[in-house]
């Protein structure tokens, strides 16, 4: 055996003995962080459950650090995906307080009995009756929005204003593209918008109408986009001049000068928002947290560091109208563009893959 | 070859010597055996218990009932094996010449094509699929050199090609890697002394090489079968609606339908059909081949 750092051969009691040292050093340090994670607990901390990535980001700066520093509670953040927490519900494990999760998840946890309720009478910042949806078990935090994303260069005069005009070939040429499955739902909304239903008449969805009309488009899809990465990319790199595309995606490419634009027109909203699992170690600083993040200021924050809506009307008194402009819930879009109703589509999801996945396979 | 061998009845006694004593065999496969029965062996029991879990408790097969009912998932499992045999093949068929050419070429040379092989390996999956997307648009690299040259452009990308494409290139390290180990491991001197029986360069390759490279090919194509079925991110990114592979079905259940029950069913019924696979492998080749070499 060499020693790295000498060169030099070591004895077998040697490097017993070093291995001894580093053990009792290793249990030493894991009796210490031990007790330091206790300590931590007790002066006071909230571990919130994020996507991670650039939102994560947003959220540190515009609510965890105000947070800390308005009420000495630590914000921990834990980046995992669903899967994880899943398997943190099942196990009984709970290690996190808040969760920050699509209302789709969110409403699947609440099935699963996996949420508590929110004590709203432990609210002192957020003025309840600013916010839609406030629900038993968890509370809009803000929105995002799926659009009708088009190149400026394929339609410099005219371009799709709605669904309907989406759907015609023939006055709009070109590939486009729609949602999969895989990213988060299909878009049977529009499809059936696109069919002639009134956008306050979608739910419940009638997905066999919504089916037929996705065929007649299905020809001229060049994908069906299942990660927000690759819609970014298939309309940056003109690979289709059209298509639904969240929000946030096409914004980042409009801000980086990309021949690209949205149509606000008919486009979908859905809901990011903040629940507490059942079982939370940090109960009370879980409400205490989600009261903070909920207030004007932070989520006019948020929305200028991540161009998600805020959910909390009165943030846009801390907006400007130009950012107003590119948020899915300025006044101005709001009126043209329609929730989607989570509620439903976690009840019907299972049997809408099945049919998802024989209409990929042709059917 | 073994066999042959004049220092294997030597070999055996020294191993039987050993195996005379298990308790030291059992403590120097306890860790091993411990590893595995935590990681491998109770989640596949978990995932079987989920799988025929019912939602009120009990046992059902309902979500076998659907697999079977709904075609179109057996057609994400056809396809799952066809994109899978597709990627050995074509990684066998690039990955033999290059292997050999590895043993055989001058250090210089030889090791130059190492680090290009390599390098594919250390770089992420991500990325390097990313990269796929950038070369093989409409308006990627590859048709902007072949509009250059007056062709008309490939269509490459979100469909099957583009999927063989990314999928042959991030598992052609795999495959080349394993032929090269077993073809090192060649006594040249039998290519020579074949030649001087008056073998054709040819013949020399086809009765002495090739045989004696069989386990590679053997161990190869499996590994890149194996790692192939598996596959989500290429497929997902570079594929259309009709290369959907099992993979991607799976982590849908897991992740936005959170419906484990349905997930771990697929689960078990890619390994069932890999199992079956394996059989019919055996049946064909033989197991026995990744293991000797047949001359």
């Amino acid at each position: 055996m060499t020693d790295k750092k000498t060169g030099q051969r070591i004895s077998r009691r040697q490097a017993l003995r070093r291995g001894l040292r580093l053990g009792a050093g290793l249990a030493a340090f894991g009796v210490a962080s031990g007790r330091f994670r206790r300590a931590a607990a007790d002066a006071g901390k909230v571990v919130v459950r994020t996507g991670g990535g650039a939102y994560e980001e947003a959220l540190r700066k515009a609510i965890f650090e105000p947070f800390t520093a308005a009420t000495g509670i630590q914000v921990v953040p834990f980046a995992t995906n669903v899967a994880k927490l899943v398997a943190m519900v099942e196990s009984g494990n709970i290690e996190i307080d808040v969760a920050d999760l699509g209302e789709f998840t969110t409403v699947t946890f609440q099935n699963k009995g996996a949420l508590a309720k929110i004590d709203k009478s432990k609210f002192t910042r957020t003025d309840l009756a600013d916010l839609d949806p406030v629900r038993d078990y968890y509370i809009g935090e803000n929105t995002y929005a799926t659009v009708l994303g088009y190149n400026k260069d394929a339609f410099p005069t005219k371009h799709p204003q709605s669904w309907a005009e989406f759907w015609d070939v023939s006055a709009f040429p070109g590939t486009r593209m729609l949602e999969d499955m895989g990213a988060e739902y299909p878009n049977l909304e529009f499809a059936l918008l696109a069919d002639g239903v009134p956008m306050d008449k979608l739910y419940p969805l009638d997905v066999p109408r919504a089916f037929k009309k996705l065929r007649a488009i299905r020809p001229h899809i060049a994908k069906w986009w299942d990660s927000g990465a690759v819609s970014a990319q298939m309309l940056a790199s003109k690979q289709t001049v059209l298509g639904s595309i969240w929000s946030g995606r096409i914004q980042a490419l409009v801000d980086a000068n990309a021949p690209v634009a949205i149509e606000w027109n008919q486009s979908s909203r859905q809901l990011q928002t903040l629940c507490i699992l059942k079982g939370a170690p940090n109960l009370d600083n879980a409400h205490k947290y989600i009261d903070f993040a909920l207030q004007p200021k932070q989520q006019a924050e948020v929305a200028r560091l991540s161009g998600y809506g805020p959910i909390n009307r009165k943030a846009f008194d801390h907006i400007d109208a130009a950012t107003a402009d590119k948020l899915p819930t300025s006044p101005q879009h709001l009126k043209i563009s329609f929730a989607t109703d989570a509620s439903w589509w976690v009840a019907h999801r299972a049997e809408i893959a099945d049919q998802w996945q024989s209409f990929l396979l042709g059917g | 070859m073994s066999q042959s061998s004049p220092f294997v009845p030597a070999t055996a006694a020294a191993m039987g010597r050993r195996s005379r004593r298990p308790p030291l065999a059992l403590c120097l496969l306890l860790p091993a055996l411990l590893l595995l029965g935590f990681v491998f062996l109770y989640p596949m029991l978990d995932i079987v218990l989920r799988s025929i879990a019912a939602p009120r408790g009990g046992v059902s097969l309902a979500h076998y009932g659907k697999i079977i009912a709904q075609p179109a998932y057996l057609r994400v499992f056809l396809i799952t094996f066809e994109i899978a045999l597709s990627v050995t093949v074509a990684t066998l068929l690039l990955g033999y010449p290059l292997a050999y050419v590895l043993v055989t070429a001058r250090r210089g040379i030889a090791a130059a094509i190492m680090a290009c092989v390599l390098l594919a390996f250390f770089t992420d999956v991500l990325v390097r699929t990313y990269a796929w997307l950038v070369i093989l648009g409409p308006e990627g690299a590859l048709n902007q050199v072949l509009r250059a040259l007056g062709s008309a452009p490939l269509n490459l990308l979100y469909n099957r090609y583009g999927v063989l494409l990314g999928m042959c290139y991030a598992l052609l390290p795999y495959m080349v890697l394993t032929l090269y180990s077993v073809m090192r491991g060649i006594d040249r001197n039998l290519l020579q002394a074949a030649r001087n029986l008056g073998a054709s360069d040819w013949r020399a390759f086809r009765h002495v090489f090739l045989p004696l490279s069989l386990p590679g090919i053997a161990g190869g194509s499996l590994l890149v079968f194996i790692l192939a079925i598996g596959y989500f991110i290429t497929p997902r990114l570079l594929g259309g609606a009709g290369d959907q592979m099992i993979a991607m079905v799976i982590e849908q259940q897991v992740e936005l339908g959170v419906d484990w029950g349905f997930a771990s069913a697929l689960a078990i019924v890619l390994l069932a059909l890999t199992i079956l696979g394996f059989l019919l492998y055996d049946r064909l080749v033989g197991l026995k081949s990744l293991f000797e070499s047949k001359i």
